[in-house]
């Protein structure tokens, strides 16, 4: 009976879409942090394809962090 | 006539338990990011406002359930709805005087279905929907946040960890801007849509609107705005409870209970799953604690959270039961739901000044 009423499809969607959305987006925000930290080291070390490659590696990271909060809130409008 | 004046009152009601699920939830909302330091907070209360009101609008598949996969809207009348709300309302408003952050959404279900059952007995409550959309995600739901929370504060430690404190913090402390907007889209988008759902409800017992019709514009509009209202006023008590009771956060810890929390209430807001926010938010606050260091979580104070928890259902279901039943002594028309609304006004404004005479607001 209990398997007639669980949605287990919906259930296990929102397991996998919470877990992927709340550890994916915080470690690309870590990794955003860590990018600028170490960029920001690298000048001031003197040492400007090191700073530019912790650059890089922090754009990406915001752009994930960005790319990945519009796409939630486009998925939640369009059901 | 007199089914027209009860859906005025109820409308009322349910715009009043929006307002109060504002008050009393939505400062879990802002409490990791005030613990932080993240954000004053009078800003973290007004900016949570703001993005509770954009939230309302993103979806509405959990008002659907409430209207339609909890109760039959066949066999109930306004006056059930009416009675619900009032169990849902006098439960919040007993717990948010004792400072437990309970769950208003489980005190609203519980509260219509206490009525329902009170005014049609068990056929009126949907017992599968009840179960399979209400209590299983009610239950997996706060322990999905605090799995998650666990996970993402380990992965950002094995990441920064080794960085330097200062830059690392004010970082987190920013992304907290974020997180705490998207936590408070999450909770309007969630919370507002369960009072869109009884006001819906009410319409369609009324017959003021067909069975499978939409949720109207001007209630998606009034609950949104309630909401917001309510959560600018604000709620310092249980702030501090969530904020600082439970357990000391750093700013990476905040970020990932708030991210843990927006992730998990979005997902099941998509899916239609009425969950309790506070209970959602407590999981990740705990998570990102325990997941640092096991000892650092005040799990006394998050046993008291449980027991209101564990609480919240039966004593809104009962509270909602007994308030049909004493509508009931005054008739099926208007006079019950008057006379009760005008008792509890008068009720709610002593609690209310008494309250905030005792706690001045923080700076």
């Amino acid at each position: 009976m209990l398997a007639t009423v669980i949605e287990t499809k919906e259930l296990l969607q929102t397991v996998a879409a919470s877990l992927i959305a709340g550890v994916g987006i915080t470690a690309a925000f870590a990794i955003l942090i860590f990018g600028v930290t170490r960029s920001a080291d690298m000048v001031r070390s003197e040492r400007p394809l090191l700073a530019t490659a912790a650059g890089a590696l922090a754009a990406i990271a915001l752009l994930v962090v960005i790319t990945s909060i519009v796409l939630g809130i486009v998925v939640m409008t369009q059901k | 006539m007199s089914s027209d004046i009860i859906l005025v009152i109820v409308v009322a009601t349910a715009l009043a338990f929006d307002f109060t699920n504002g008050f009393h939830d939505t400062a879990n909302v802002v409490a990791t990011s005030i613990s932080t330091h993240a954000m004053p907070p009078r800003i973290a209360v007004a900016y949570a406002a703001i993005f509770n009101f954009v939230g309302a609008f993103i979806s509405l598949e959990v008002a659907a359930t409430v209207a339609n996969d909890v109760v039959d809207a066949g066999v109930i009348t306004p006056t059930v709805v009416f009675a619900g709300l009032i169990g849902a309302i006098a439960w919040n408003l007993a717990t948010w005087y004792f400072g437990l952050p309970s769950s208003s959404s489980h005190a609203l279900i519980g509260g219509v279905v206490g009525s329902a059952f009170a005014a049609s007995g068990a056929d009126a409550v949907l017992g599968d929907g009840v179960l399979g959309k209400v209590l299983i995600p009610a239950v997996i739901a706060p322990v999905l946040a605090f799995v998650a929370a666990v996970i993402a504060i380990n992965v950002v430690y094995g990441i920064v960890g080794r960085e330097r404190p200062g830059p690392v913090s004010r970082g987190f402390r920013f992304g907290q801007v974020i997180s705490g907007g998207m936590l408070a889209l999450a909770h309007g988008t969630n919370d507002a849509q369960k009072t869109m759902g009884v006001i819906t409800l009410a319409l369609i017992a009324n017959g003021t609107i067909s069975s499978d019709a939409d949720v109207p514009f001007w209630v998606v509009v009034s609950a949104a705005s309630a909401i917001a209202l309510g959560t600018y006023t604000g709620g310092w008590r249980i702030i501090r409870t969530m904020g600082t009771r439970i357990i000391k956060m750093d700013a990476a810890q905040g970020f990932s209970a708030q991210g843990a929390g927006a992730a998990v209430i979005l997902a099941s807001s998509h899916y239609g799953f009425p969950l309790s926010t506070t209970q959602v938010i407590s999981g990740g606050v705990m998570g990102a604690g325990a997941g640092k260091k096991v000892s650092a979580v005040r799990w006394g104070v998050a046993g008291n959270i449980v027991v209101a928890w564990l609480l919240t259902l039966p004593a809104a279901a009962a509270i909602g039961a007994a308030t049909y039943g004493f509508s009931q002594l005054f008739g099926d028309g208007a006079a019950g739901p008057v006379v009760i609304s005008t008792l509890c006004l008068a009720a709610l404004g002593f609690v209310f000044v008494r309250r905030l005479r005792e706690e001045p607001l923080p700076a």
